[in-house]
């Protein structure tokens, strides 16, 4: 290859990057609009995700209230796993954070159903790179869902503002940020990477529910993994060895502190580690998805 | 000939139908039938955990393990009962509305809320129905055969139980149909079927953990405005006997949950027909 | 309009006419009215913005006061073009919808009021929507179609063994719906339609979107089973063929209501205000001032067509006639489906006691 060519590559004319522009503005925009039709829905929605974490609250101060008794302990001081009940509040609501991360709804039921239904031929012919335009169209969906949303988060969160002890220092700060957009790559890849199974098997339905079961369980969207790690037996290290934590424990854990110092290095450098890997992954499956899909002629 | 068609007969043939394409799908059909299983299992995992740190849920309220289990196991019955035969008709409700095709359901003659909340049939929404066997059993047995304490079941209970699990299901149903009747009037309505589920998880826990002011209001209001705490607690205090529970107060509860019922299925019903009328039908 | 209904000639051949004549009529509509409010989506992404807080409606007008009778027995045709009112009518006459005013009455009933009655005896089928299981065999849906009319069960089987026969499904009944052709589809939704005998069938769009075959076939089948049973039928239907070959009566609806009622060939009549006349010339020498006696049409020396107003026919005639030598001369009437696009593209007609509506928009 001639250094002209590896420049051009580089760098490529402004009209390009403009056209670029241009296409991810139309898709944001599409976007927008989509959600705006809808819009009354959507806040109302929003707001209502936040219904069943009241229930786990109560839950949880019930679990408190039973074990203060149980044990002889003063009011506010029982711990779970080192964790307070105030922790416990405030884990819920910040893994809801993660959650709007990392969360990818349809997208790989969406990938392997485009896949059996052949629809996904429209794109191979198309100039651009399918991925790509896949993440953007994410990326443009879950801007607006933040820009709508940002109005109900606030709120519950000033309204709960209590169950923390304030900010953490900056450094967290940017901690949390860094492992929430890492977790949005996390769930971006695994689950297109899971989606494009669809180039080998026609039914990936009850593979993405196995999925779906253990991402529920597994990556603390439904009580802090610390339970599930201090319990005797291989929990621990299945926990840890699956990159299903990242999704929603770990940021909300950073947050709150429960992981300092190394250990905080090490997370967010086998996160980055966990978004190469699926990026890899994803690459070559559609890489050699696709040409088994044209190797059959469509 | 009759008017009226014979209801028992057509929702016979609704069953019929909906077997039939159910086991058309056999893969399928397993697939959702473990599916559910699992995610009930996967729960079940979680209230394990919770009483690895405590011994009942709420101080003094006598929602030790098995008598949750029980609780449990209602909720069990109660949305599996749902989930078989109304939630795929309230799921369909609103592509009813958006595709037009409520119109033929209006031509027929027979009841319009009769046909559209009882066509379809998901027979494999059953499973949890036979888990929920499974795990009532076991706790009963347990509390049964506790050594302080135990549960000495009377014939109240073994009538009252069931008929308040229905009792329930109604409540959940009516619930249903005017979240369909809204839909006529707002049109697609997305959030209105997450609001199904999200309002539904209030249901999930025992009363009693919801306290302070805002428990209490929260109890008030989906006691008396929304009764959906009591489609599961009525029938699962009756069955499991939390000791920390006045037993009069139960009762009177109890009563409210029949008239509840019966208030909620004649409420629904009104405004189902009442939205009706503002049907436009979709353009062709 | 009234006039021309009354010497439609879809009985005077019919010996019990002057009885059907004497009967009330099965459907009578009376200054029926249907408006809807729409909301108006704006374009762009500051105008969604607003629509946050402000919407705004508009009102519109599906149907502005059809007045309508029609006998039992009769086969009518609504036409008209998209958004006229026809499937507003139709839905409506069925009980679909409620109308805004105005009153309606099929045999003997006040349709939007659903009694069981009612429901019994009259069918609609829609063409672009299917009532059937799509994952179920059509025999399946068919049961429960016996179940709900509570169909006498020696009679089900009858009927349906003389539709399946008719229709030639009878092989395709134990398949899948979805694994049907549209025109296989098509042709059990009419069976379902039919199985409980209905007395009034409304058919809205019944050959959209079939073959050539497809529709011949369903036209045949139903031309048949209106003759058997003489029931009553209202169609609507945008092919020109199906209203020819089965109606004898047409009711052109445009922008609300009814412009026309009569007979097919009665809308050249009426509306075609011209006759194309054809020229051949028998020599070389051919009048260059044609256009004075109307629109030329079609030109090819020595043939031409030419556009001529009806009352000036004759005058043109014998001046052309006087003058050049013309080898042969014919005077048609225009094509009909000219004829229709015509009427169709027609402004909106002031009413007496309405103003005239904003378009028509709503795609009914």
């Amino acid at each position: 290859m001639s250094s002209q060519t590896a420049e051009h590559e580089v760098s490529p004319p402004i009209s390009d990057w403009s056209a670029r522009v241009a296409t991810w503005w139309a898709i944001f925009q599409i976007n927008f609009h989509e959600k705006l039709v809808y819009r009354g829905d959507f806040m109302l929605g929003t707001l209502m995700r936040f219904l069943p974490i009241v229930t786990q609250v109560f839950l949880w101060s019930a679990v408190f209230g039973a074990r203060a008794a149980q044990e002889g302990d003063a009011a506010g001081e029982t711990e779970i796993v080192g964790y307070s009940y105030h922790n416990i509040v405030a884990y819920y609501l910040l893994s809801t954070i993660s959650r709007a991360f990392s969360s990818m709804p349809g997208l790989a039921s969406g990938i392997a159903l485009q896949i059996r239904e052949g629809e996904i031929k429209k794109y191979l012919v198309q100039p651009l790179d399918l991925i790509s335009f896949f993440l953007l169209n994410r990326m443009a969906h879950k801007v607006t869902y933040y820009i709508m949303a940002i109005i109900p988060f606030v709120i519950v969160f000033y309204l709960c503002r209590g169950f923390f002890d304030g900010w953490p220092p900056p450094e967290i700060i940017l901690a949390f940020i860094a492992s929430l957009i890492m977790a949005f790559m996390i769930g971006f890849f695994m689950e297109a990477s899971i989606g494009m199974i669809g180039f080998w098997f026609l039914e990936v339905r009850s593979l993405l529910f196995v999925y779906m079961l253990f991402s529920f369980f597994l990556s603390g969207h439904m009580f802090p993994l610390d339970m599930l790690t201090a319990l005797p037996g291989p929990w621990g290290l299945i926990v840890k060895s699956l990159p299903l934590m990242y999704l929603a424990y770990f940021p909300a854990a950073v947050f709150l502190g429960k992981i300092e110092g190394w250990e905080l290095v090490i997370g967010l450098l086998v996160q980055l580690a966990w978004v190469v890997a699926f990026m890899v992954i994803c690459r070559l499956a559609f890489h050699y998805g696709v040409k088994r899909y044209s190797g059959y002629g469509g | 000939m009759q008017d009226r068609p014979s209801y028992l007969l057509v929702w016979l043939t609704f069953l019929r139908n909906s077997l039939v394409r159910d086991l058309s799908f056999r893969s399928n059909f397993w697939v959702e039938c473990i599916a559910s299983m699992s995610w009930v299992a996967m729960n079940l995992g979680f209230y394990l955990l919770i009483f690895s740190f405590t011994n009942s849920i709420g101080e003094g309220t006598g929602w030790g393990k098995f008598e949750f289990f029980v609780f449990l196991a209602t909720t069990l019955f109660i949305n599996s009962l749902v989930q078989t035969f109304f939630m795929p008709n309230i799921q369909e409700f609103s592509d009813l509305i958006r595709t037009g095709r409520l119109d033929f359901a209006l031509l027929k003659p027979i009841d319009t809320q009769f046909l559209v909340s009882f066509e379809k049939v998901n027979w494999p929404s059953m499973a949890n129905f036979f888990f929920g066997i499974v795990l009532l059993s076991v706790s009963v047995y347990n509390l049964s055969y506790r050594s302080e304490n135990p549960l000495v079941l009377t014939p109240w209970m073994v009538i009252g139980y069931p008929l308040f699990v229905l009792c329930g299901v109604a409540i959940l149903y009516s619930l249903m149909i005017v979240l369909a009747a809204s839909s006529i009037w707002l049109g697609r309505n997305q959030s209105l079927y997450d609001f199904w589920f999200y309002i539904t998880s209030f249901s999930r826990y025992p009363m009693e953990i919801y306290r302070g002011p805002v428990g209490h209001t929260l109890q008030l209001i989906f006691t008396f405005a929304i009764p959906i705490l009591i489609v599961v607690n009525v029938p699962a205090r009756i069955l499991a006997r939390p000791l920390g529970i006045d037993q009069g107060a139960a009762t009177q509860l109890a009563i409210f949950a029949l008239f509840a019922t019966a208030f909620s299925l004649l409420g629904s019903r009104w405004l189902f027909v009442k939205a009706l009328k503002s049907y436009r039908s979709a353009s062709s | 309009m009234k006039a021309s209904f009354g010497t439609t000639p879809c009985c005077a051949n019919d010996p019990t006419a002057a009885i059907i004549e004497a009967m009330e009529p099965i459907i009578q509509l009376k200054k029926l009215t249907k408006t809807y409010e729409v909301y108006q989506k704006q374009e762009g992404l500051l105008a969604s913005v607003r629509g946050l807080w402000h919407r705004e409606y508009k009102q519109v007008e599906a149907v502005r006061g059809i007045d309508l009778e029609v006998q039992q027995g009769e086969f009518v045709a609504f036409l008209g073009p998209n958004g006229a009112g026809k499937t507003t009518t139709l839905k409506l006459l069925s009980g679909v919808i409620n109308p805004t005013s105005g009153t309606a009455s099929v045999m003997g009933h006040v349709p939007w009021k659903r009694a069981n009655a009612y429901r019994r005896k009259f069918a609609l089928v829609m063409g672009q929507k299917n009532q059937l299981w799509w994952d179920l065999p059509a025999q399946d849906s068919f049961r429960l179609h016996q179940k709900i009319y509570r169909i006498d069960p020696a009679q089900f089987d009858r009927t349906k063994d003389e539709l399946t026969e008719l229709l030639g499904v009878r092989e395709l009944l134990g398949q899948p719906v979805r694994n049907l052709s549209l025109g296989e589809r098509m042709k059990m939704e009419l069976i379902a339609a039919l199985l409980h005998s209905p007395d009034v069938l409304f058919l809205d769009e019944p050959t959209i979107g079939l073959d050539v075959i497809a529709q011949h076939n369903i036209q045949k089948f139903l031309k048949r089973y209106q003759e058997q049973r003489k029931i009553t039928v209202l169609l609507t239907s945008h092919y020109m063929k199906d209203i020819a070959a089965l109606c004898q009566r047409v009711v052109v609806i445009a922008h609300g209501i009814v412009i026309y009622d009569g007979s097919l060939d009665g809308i050249v009549t009426r509306f075609g205000g011209y006759k194309v006349v054809s020229l051949l010339f028998a020599d070389d020498r051919m009048p260059s001032d044609l256009a004075r006696f109307g629109e030329i049409l079609h030109w090819e020396p020595p043939k031409v067509k030419l556009r001529v107003e009806r009352a000036d026919v004759g005058k043109a005639l014998s001046a052309l006639l006087d003058k050049y030598e013309v080898a042969d001369v014919s005077v048609e009437d225009p094509p009909l489906e000219q004829v229709i696009a015509e009427v169709f593209s027609l402004a909106p007609p002031e009413s007496s006691d309405q103003k005239a509506p904003q378009h028509a928009v709503q795609g009914v």
